[in-house]
């Protein structure tokens, strides 16, 4: 019999026949850790759920994978933990990998836990970091107290081993020259309608505007301390003036100053990774610098010069932060000028 | 003596308030000071969650607490805005004067709505012609067929404008050795003759509202007297023992809180010579001293709320900790102006407005003069 | 509409900065933090108690936790839950998100029946998000998480919008569920004085392993799936160098940066 070849399956998420862009990430680092564990031999697969996908299905097969399990059903057109939970089980179960890998956004938050109970075995959560160790396993590395506390998680006793990665967290892979088989499964041997017990009656989705925080170079960041809406603008100036984008904390977005949620950077929002960070009147609490710490720059305007976010900081300012930044607009708008008559 | 400790439902409570606190009033804290103005909307929030009616048995529509649990709201109030906790404190005066001397009726008339903060109550005993000296006022009501008629002007008195039950003294007549004696009234706001007058402009516990209230053959039935007629002057001196020189004193004690924990902050926040100011030790004492009145502030404080609880008579315990906890927040607000510089004098900074909260708290319930009068009296006795 | 609410006691998340590993043991020190109710659990609170204005019924607070966490399950009594069940044993010590999912799942179905069972969708400490789906699949219930909006019909019917990236996805089903709740949904109310006065006499009822009848192997460490390795702090400090001048110094300074990062051409 051939020696049993370790199985990295992803699971991987499409809206609206589009592929999320941490499928992408987290099929990057399965292929990685293959190629790093050369000694154990390993294969990487995809799972693709939907309706009508099979170009998907092409697209993820140029990822360096070895198979694409290809599921197609009306009934799984949109995520639902129910169907998909059913179809994925049952895969599992004849398939048997021994590593199961979710993108961690609010479907895969909701699906791999659903699995894993009904599978019995351990789940990590919002993996920093996934590596394979001398004797095969997975070393998950996971967060806690927002970003705080960083702990190793394994899953020695049950299989498969399972891991969810929240999105930013690795870089997307490139697409390869040779391409994974395709293997379409048959829907009704995976999908009963006694499965579903929600029926999915509307998604929306809206496309947000301006340059994405995640591909900006520069990040300028907003805390509670702007002060107010107004102050804000100039934030917004700033990263124009930068060719940036403005991100924000929790409390600011809940005053309402930023243009929506898709801007907060953080546990509970996006992880960034631009040349220069830019944080103005930010405290620095653990839940925000988790989204920001392996940008390449960090500067941080805070009025108190105690505030923890200096110390996360390549450089500080203490001073006030709208004085700071209006100071900078005019300083760079000023070399702007020089260089355009210089 | 055992040590001073608050039970379980008070921390909790304490912890419920301070959240309100931070939410609702510490965001608006400087704009009541700047502008003057009672957040109207905010008290009735407090209502709702019990603080107006926190010593009112629950069937009376109140929370069934007792005077430490009020001492611990305006404390969590004061410690960001003690001109807004003025006016709670003020509320109680009014809310207390009924029910301890209210009849049955009147108590079922008035308390739900003041206990849930529907209704704004305050107590009127201060006269241009007597203040210190209660004896000293002119305001007269006189009975005449079945009805009262008052007459005369009140000054500096809390919620002048806005309550809308009052409890106001007046001399009835004389008693039997020809004392004058006074009787307290429950008037309600828009009894014809009864009407707020000018309102003063002061520069310590601002967005309460202090002014005069005229009364001009106000007329009202026998069922407007509180307690019994040569009563007045007892009842109102009571009343503001018992829940106003406590209520000023918490007050303080919120006030202390608010300079130990600035002081703190901008020590550790201002850089001298590369290093934050607490670093150097002529900082460090101020910091040390800060922590002592707060820290005596709130024993003298709770003890005496505590003795008062209990049913002792401790006046005497009641004037200490008003006369220490207001003063020594005076000297505490002046000390960490002085600590943090040019800085302290900014109105950037929340510390003058604590300086001149802490002044104003000094003549409220009764000036430090008289405090000290009643803690020699009963020392001396 | 009889509801079971997830309580989960944790450290203030106000507080994280002050939290430690211990060099010598390498375990974690949460020594003088606060403990709170989870912050989203508030939420899921206050949708049980709109429900329960709107239909009547009981809610009920559900957990598991040290016995010490008592007092932060009685502050869920003074928001206003009816009564609360505190499951507290030595052996449940240790667990991940199935080990706990089992003893919840155990305790709903005792202090039960309910047809509701609202949670938050991420606790602030461990954060996993796990909870809500796996007590939902132990208890045989349909779930959903990420809850923003919710409308739930005195005959069971519920539609929920579950947040998704830019977006949300909209539900339809019937009772029983289980439902993560996050803060968009509501605002919690504050705590009242007439609820913490009531709360003094609610019943806290407070459950070992035996109460419950669970097996030991099932539950806390022993008996979770997942088994953690060694603990760290990410340092993530910097070098950290202040920049001082008057605001026009400063801005002439990061302009450099920016320009040395190959920002500004
Ligand atoms: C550093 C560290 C890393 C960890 N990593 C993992 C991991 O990768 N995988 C894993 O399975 N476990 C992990 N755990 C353990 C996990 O955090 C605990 O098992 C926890 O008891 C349940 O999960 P949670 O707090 O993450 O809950 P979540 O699923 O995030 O909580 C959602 C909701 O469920 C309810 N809830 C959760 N726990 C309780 C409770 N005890 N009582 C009442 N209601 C509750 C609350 O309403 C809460 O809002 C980790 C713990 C630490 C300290
Ligand atoms: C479960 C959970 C998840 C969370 N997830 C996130 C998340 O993903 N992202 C996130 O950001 N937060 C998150 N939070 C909130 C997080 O814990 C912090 O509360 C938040 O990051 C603080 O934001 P802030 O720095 O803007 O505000 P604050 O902490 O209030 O800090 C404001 C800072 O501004 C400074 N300041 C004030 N005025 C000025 C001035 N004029 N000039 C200069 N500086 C000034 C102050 O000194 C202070 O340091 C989460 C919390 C929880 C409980
Ligand atoms: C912010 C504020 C709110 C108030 N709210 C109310 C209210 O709601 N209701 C109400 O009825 N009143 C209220 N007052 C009035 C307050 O009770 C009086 O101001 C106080 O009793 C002092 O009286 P007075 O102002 O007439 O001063 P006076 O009595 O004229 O005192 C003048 C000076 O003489 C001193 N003095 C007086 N008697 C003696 C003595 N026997 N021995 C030694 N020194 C003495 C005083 O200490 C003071 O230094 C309020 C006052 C303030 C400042």
């Amino acid at each position: 019999m051939a020696e049993k070849r370790l199985a990295i399956w992803v699971v991987v998420e499409q809206n609206q026949g589009k592929l999320a862009p941490v499928s992408i990430e987290v099929l990057g680092q399965a292929v990685r850790l293959v190629e790093a564990a050369s000694a154990l031999s390993g294969e990487v697969a995809v799972v693709l759920l939907g309706d009508q996908v099979e170009d998907l299905a092409e697209e993820l097969s140029a990822y360096g994978v070895d198979q694409v399990y290809w599921v197609d059903d009306p009934r799984l057109k949109h995520y639902q933990n129910d169907s998909y939970a059913a179809v994925l089980q049952r895969l599992v179960e004849r398939e048997k990998p021994d590593i199961l890998l979710f993108g961690a956004t609010g479907a895969g938050e909701e699906l791999a836990p659903t699995l894993a109970a009904r599978l019995s075995t351990g789940l990590a959560a919002h993996c920093t970091g996934l590596d394979i160790n001398a004797d095969g396993q997975l070393v998950m590395k996971v967060p806690a107290f927002g970003g705080r506390v960083l702990g190793e998680i394994f899953c020695p006793s049950t299989s498969p081993q399972m891991a969810s990665i929240k999105p930013g967290t690795f870089t997307v892979t490139e697409r390869r020259v040779g391409r994974g088989e395709i293997v379409r499964e048959d829907a009704s041997s995976l999908l009963f309608d006694e499965d579903i017990r929600l029926e999915i009656m509307d998604v929306v989705q809206f496309e947000p505007s301006g340059l994405p925080l995640e591909k900006a170079d520069v990040v300028i960041a907003g805390g509670y301390g702007m002060g107010s809406k107004k102050n804000w603008g100039l934030l917004e100036q700033l990263a124009a003036e930068l060719q940036g984008a403005v991100g924000c904390t929790r409390p600011a977005l809940d005053e309402g100053w930023t243009a929506g949620e898709h801007t907060m950077i953080g546990t509970s929002g996006k992880t960034v990774r631009p040349k220069v960070y830019l944080g103005c009147g930010i405290s620095g609490a653990a839940h925000h610098v988790a989204g920001i710490k392996d940008s390449g720059v960090i500067i941080n305007v805070n009025r108190d010069a105690l505030a923890p976010a200096h110390a996360y900081s390549d450089y500080c300012v203490t001073d006030d932060a709208k004085k700071v930044v209006e100071a900078l607009l005019e300083e760079i708008r000023r070399t702007k000028n020089e260089d355009d008559s210089g | 003596m055992p040590e001073l400790k608050f039970t379980e439902a008070q921390e909790m409570l304490r912890k419920a308030v301070r959240e309100f606190v931070e939410k609702e009033v510490l965001p608006i804290a400087h704009r009541i000071d700047v502008d003057n103005e009672c957040p109207v909307d905010v008290f009735k929030k407090m209502g709702t969650l019990g603080f107006a009616g926190v010593f009112v048995p629950q069937e009376y529509g109140g929370a069934g607490m007792g005077l430490t649990e009020r001492a611990i709201i305006l404390e969590e109030i004061s410690r960001h805005a003690a001109g807004f906790a003025m006016i709670l404190m003020t509320h109680h005066l009014g809310v207390e004067a009924i029910l301890a001397y209210g009849t049955e009726e009147q108590k079922r008339k008035y308390l739900p709505d003041l206990a849930s903060g529907r209704k704004i109550g305050g107590l009127a005993v201060t006269e241009p012609s007597g203040g210190s000296d209660v004896g000293g006022q002119q305001t007269s009501a006189e009975f005449k067929d079945g009805r009262w008629v008052l007459n005369g002007r009140k000054c500096f008195i809390t919620n002048s404008s806005s309550a809308d039950v009052t409890v106001v003294t007046a001399r009835t007549g004389e008693d039997a050795k020809g004392r004058p004696a006074f009787g307290a009234f429950i008037l309600e706001a828009g009894t014809p003759g009864f009407a707020p007058g000018r309102e003063e402009n002061k520069f310590g516990l601002r967005g309460s509202g202090t002014g005069d209230l005229l009364l001009n053959d106000c007329e009202v039935g026998e069922e407007a007297l509180l307690g019994a007629p040569g009563n007045g002057a007892k009842l109102a001196l009571a009343t503001i023992a018992k829940v106003g020189r406590t209520g000023m004193s918490a007050i303080s004690v919120g006030i202390l809180r608010g300079c130990l924990e600035e002081g703190v902050k901008f020590a550790k926040e201002r850089i001298l010579y590369g290093k934050p100011i607490a670093k150097l030790q002529a900082i460090q004492l101020e910091i040390a001293q800060n922590r002592v009145d707060y820290e005596a502030a709130r024993l003298l404080t709770y003890q005496a709320i505590g003795l008062k609880e209990s049913g002792a008579n401790c006046d005497a315990e009641i004037a200490a900790a008003k006369y220490f906890s207001t003063e020594a927040a005076v000297r505490s607000a002046k000390r960490t102006i002085d600590l943090m510089g040019g800085y302290g004098v900014m109105n950037d900074y929340p510390v003058g407005r604590y300086l001149r909260d802490a002044m104003a708290t000094i003549p409220s319930g009764g000036t430090s003069h008289v405090m000290q009068l009643v803690i020699a009296g009963q020392t001396l006795a | 509409m009889e509801i079971a609410v997830l309580l989960k006691p944790v450290p203030d998340p106000a507080q994280y900065d002050k939290i430690q590993i211990d060099p010598a043991t390498g375990i974690l020190v949460r020594k003088g933090l606060k403990t709170v109710i989870n912050p989203e659990d508030k939420h899921a609170l206050e949708a049980a108690l709109q429900l329960k204005e709107q239909h009547g019924g009981r809610v009920a607070l559900i957990g598991m936790a040290p016995a010490s966490a008592v007092e932060t399950f009685r502050e869920g009594l003074a928001i206003g839950a009816d009564e609360a069940f505190l499951c507290s044993d030595r052996a449940f010590a240790g667990a991940d998100s199935l080990a706990t999912s089992r003893v919840l799942a155990k305790a709903i179905n005792k202090a039960g029946p309910f047809a509701l069972v609202l949670c938050g969708s991420t606790s602030a400490d461990g954060g996993t998000a796990h909870v809500p789906s796996q007590v939902g699949e132990l208890l045989g219930f349909a779930h959903l998480t990420h809850v923003i909006q919710m409308e739930i019909s005195p005959d069971g019917r519920a539609t929920v919008r579950a947040k998704m990236e830019n977006g949300y996805r909209e539900s339809r089903g019937r009772l029983p569920l289980v439902l993560g709740i996050r803060r968009e949904l509501n605002t919690p109310r504050y705590i009242s004085l007439m609820g913490i006065m009531a709360a003094q006499g609610k019943p806290v009822h407070v459950w070992s392993l035996n109460d419950l009848g669970l097996d030991k192997g099932k539950v806390g460490l022993a008996g979770s799936p997942t088994q953690p390795g060694k603990l760290y702090q990410p340092d993530m400090k910097r070098k950290g160098e202040v920049l001082q001048g008057e605001a026009r110094e400063v801005a002439q300074r990061l302009v450099g940066i920016f320009r040395s990062a190959g920002i500004l051409g």
